[in-house]
């Protein structure tokens, strides 16, 4: 009896199951679902004041300054394997009255330089401060040599300085990242 | 046995519903109509489920998207229709998964000088709730270029998962000529639950006049949070020791909780009834295993200020980027606790008025009145049910018309709509044989969606075996 009835039962509920399926459907396009987040993140910023370029105690110039930072986030396999390009924006405004060479080198552990980018900043006046952009978009290929730093050097070159120069250098930058998530 | 569960196990997960069991609910599946409202009448002096195949239930539901939406082979790329999906969902669609597996179910009607009708047994169970994170999910898939003044919400993240069992005990009695009741005690053994359901704070970036940097990244008002049970103690443990450990659990060895059920059944005339139960009235207290994951606070980022310090040499040069982790931490410390919580089990309302109308069948050609000396069974019966349950964002409701057909002693056909969060053209069917005293049954959901399961949003299943003695 417990097998014939299993057996009407197993035959009424395989109906079911077999009358319905999943028509038209291709679950294998999980394979090519790629997410493609573009992140839009603050870098670093400073204000440099005049003085900055003047040594009063010795009344020297100063005509370079430089400072870094680690940049971990950078340096992580995880980024590396999924960062496809960015777009590096540094806006520069200028109260001094001096134009600036101001380079961002990025390091790996050992000091060595992996990817360095360089710019020129306008000369300003205290009255009418002088704004400056620089842009430098990273594809797939120099976006890999630059995941290979941690940190940046910072340089800010000014060509001759006095005791009397007055005013701000003061930077904003941002980066934009172009993930690839697979 | 064994192949048997397999195939409706693999069947479950390929289609997708909640926890409504509108078919079941007032019908003649004695075992199981008991187990939706402990007060409804019962005509067995006795009943016994075959072991693991009494009741299999499966339910998984999407209450905005269908498999179709997304895997539709129509050459359309997949990560296009994933954005549409994307834009289409808000963060009050969810994804629901539950699943039970009746262990054991017995009852017996006592023959004193006031009937009462006892029922037991132990279940399984799987409850799955995810609530569509909508604005992580927009971060996640697009990032936050496009949504610069954005706030994504953390509150959009809730969802809940809960693998337990359960021990129940229940009475059922006539207690006036037109009333029964009945309550069903039940005890949880959960063998794993994991939820996160309060979560509050957002993130923006935000471009202000005067800010230091070209953006503002502020984290505001967080408070989220994550709690385990069950988890951290089957982290070393090879795969066998796991099932080990989860049929100890099973066996009343996990976190233990309480929980009430109750019905009635009222009757107005010959004709007319009206049905109510509640169930799972109660809470596991997770106290051993357990593992909570806090973070709260708030916290604005600009970037990293240089400040470009004069260093002698030798003199290290400032740890911007420690310091700028240091200061997350501080402000947004994320703590890992072992403390127990207390967690309501999603309780259930079901109700139900029944008109029964059409000849009599011939049940032994008279009254059948062993327990409830109730009305003779006609052949039809109509009527309208209504089911909500408690979830983490709310009550999430369900209304139902349905009509039952009786064809002798043997077969019952009852077919319903409902009207839920998921559909609004869910038709479901289902047939139960009585043969000899083994009684089947079958119940499926969303039949219109039947030749398709990828285009349905919701699909439901029971099917189950019983012994039951008129």
């Amino acid at each position: 009896m417990d097998v014939k009835i299993s057996k009407q039962f197993i035959l009424l509920t395989s109906i079911l199951l077999f009358v319905s399926c999943f028509d038209g459907t291709d679950f294998d396009q999980t394979n090519e679902v790629v997410l493609t987040p573009e992140i839009e993140l603050d870098l670093i910023y400073f204000n440099l004041e005049a003085s900055n370029f003047y040594d009063y105690a010795n009344n020297t110039e100063v005509l370079v300054v430089e400072d870094t930072t680690d940049l971990d986030f950078l340096g992580g396999s995880d980024i590396n394997d999924i960062i496809k390009g960015a777009d590096f924006y540094f806006e520069f405004t200028n109260t001094i009255a001096r134009g600036f060479n101001v380079s961002f080198d990025f390091l790996n552990n050992d000091n060595v330089s992996k990817y360095l980018m360089q710019t020129t900043v306008s000369p300003g006046s205290e009255n009418t401060p002088v704004v400056s952009y620089f842009v430098q978009s990273l594809d797939a290929l120099q976006i890999k040599e630059l995941t290979k730093a941690n940190k940046v050097l910072v340089t800010v070159t000014i060509p001759s300085s006095s005791q009397d120069l007055s005013g701000v250098l003061n930077l904003q930058s941002k980066t934009t990242y172009y993930l690839q998530i697979e | 046995m064994k192949n048997f569960l397999f195939i409706y196990l693999a069947f479950g997960l390929s289609v997708v519903v909640c926890q409504n069991k509108q078919l079941l609910y007032n019908w003649e599946v004695t075992p199981q109509t008991l187990m939706l409202n402990p007060g409804s009448h019962v005509s067995s002096q006795f009943h016994a489920g075959i072991p693991l195949a009494s009741q299999f239930h499966f339910n998984a539901g999407s209450s905005g998207v269908s498999v179709f939406d997304v895997f539709a082979d129509d050459g359309v790329d997949i990560n296009a229709k994933i954005s549409n999906t994307i834009s289409k969902l808000s963060s009050r669609d969810f994804f629901t998964v539950n699943q039970q597996l009746d262990v054991l179910n017995f009852g017996w009607l006592s023959k004193g000088m006031e009937p009462v009708y006892f029922s037991g047994g132990m279940y399984q169970e799987l409850d799955v709730i995810a609530y569509f994170p909508k604005d992580i999910a927009v971060l996640a898939w697009e990032g936050n270029r496009e949504y610069i003044g954005k706030a994504y919400d953390f509150n959009d993240v809730s969802a809940r998962a809960d693998l337990l069992t359960v021990y129940h005990f229940g009475v059922n009695k006539q207690v006036s000529k037109k009333l029964t009741a009945g309550v069903r005690l039940k005890l949880y053994s959960s063998l794993i639950s994991v939820s996160s359901t309060r979560n509050k704070g957002a993130f923006k970036t935000s471009i202000r006049e005067g800010s230091a940097n070209v953006y503002e990244h502020t984290i505001t008002d967080l408070d989220v949070e994550v709690k385990t049970s069950g988890f951290i103690s089957l982290d070393a443990l090879e795969q066998s020791q796991v099932s080990k450990k989860l049929l100890g659990r099973a066996l009343l060895g996990g976190n233990l909780g309480i929980g009430l059920d109750a019905g009635m059944t009222y009757q107005f005339d010959n004709q007319l009834s009206l049905t109510a139960s509640v169930l799972d009235l109660g809470a596991i207290f997770h106290t051993n295993d357990t593992e909570l994951y806090k973070a709260k606070g708030d916290y604005t980022l600009d970037g990293i200020e240089l400040i470009f310090p004069e260093l002698v040499n030798g003199e290290p040069a400032i740890p911007y980027y420690d310091n700028l982790e240091d200061d997350i931490a501080r402000e947004i410390p994320v703590d890992t606790l072992n403390t127990g919580y207390t967690q309501l089990r999603p309780t259930k309302i079901n109700a139900g008025l029944h008109y029964d109308f059409g000849r009599f069948v011939g049940d032994k050609g008279g009254c059948n009145c062993k327990n409830s000396g109730t009305k003779q069974k006609r052949v039809s019966q109509a009527g309208v049910q209504y089911f909500s349950i408690f979830r983490p964002r709310g009550l999430q409701f369900a209304g139902t018309l349905y009509y039952t057909r009786r064809f002798g002693k043997t077969l019952s056909i009852k077919t319903t709509y409902t009207l839920d969060s998921y559909s609004a053209k869910n038709v479901g069917a289902g047939l139960f044989l009585n043969l000899g005293g083994v009684n089947l049954f079958l119940a499926a959901d969303n039949l219109l969606q039947m030749s398709n399961l990828a285009k349905a949003n919701s699909v439901s299943l029971q099917v189950g075996l019983n012994y039951i003695l008129n």
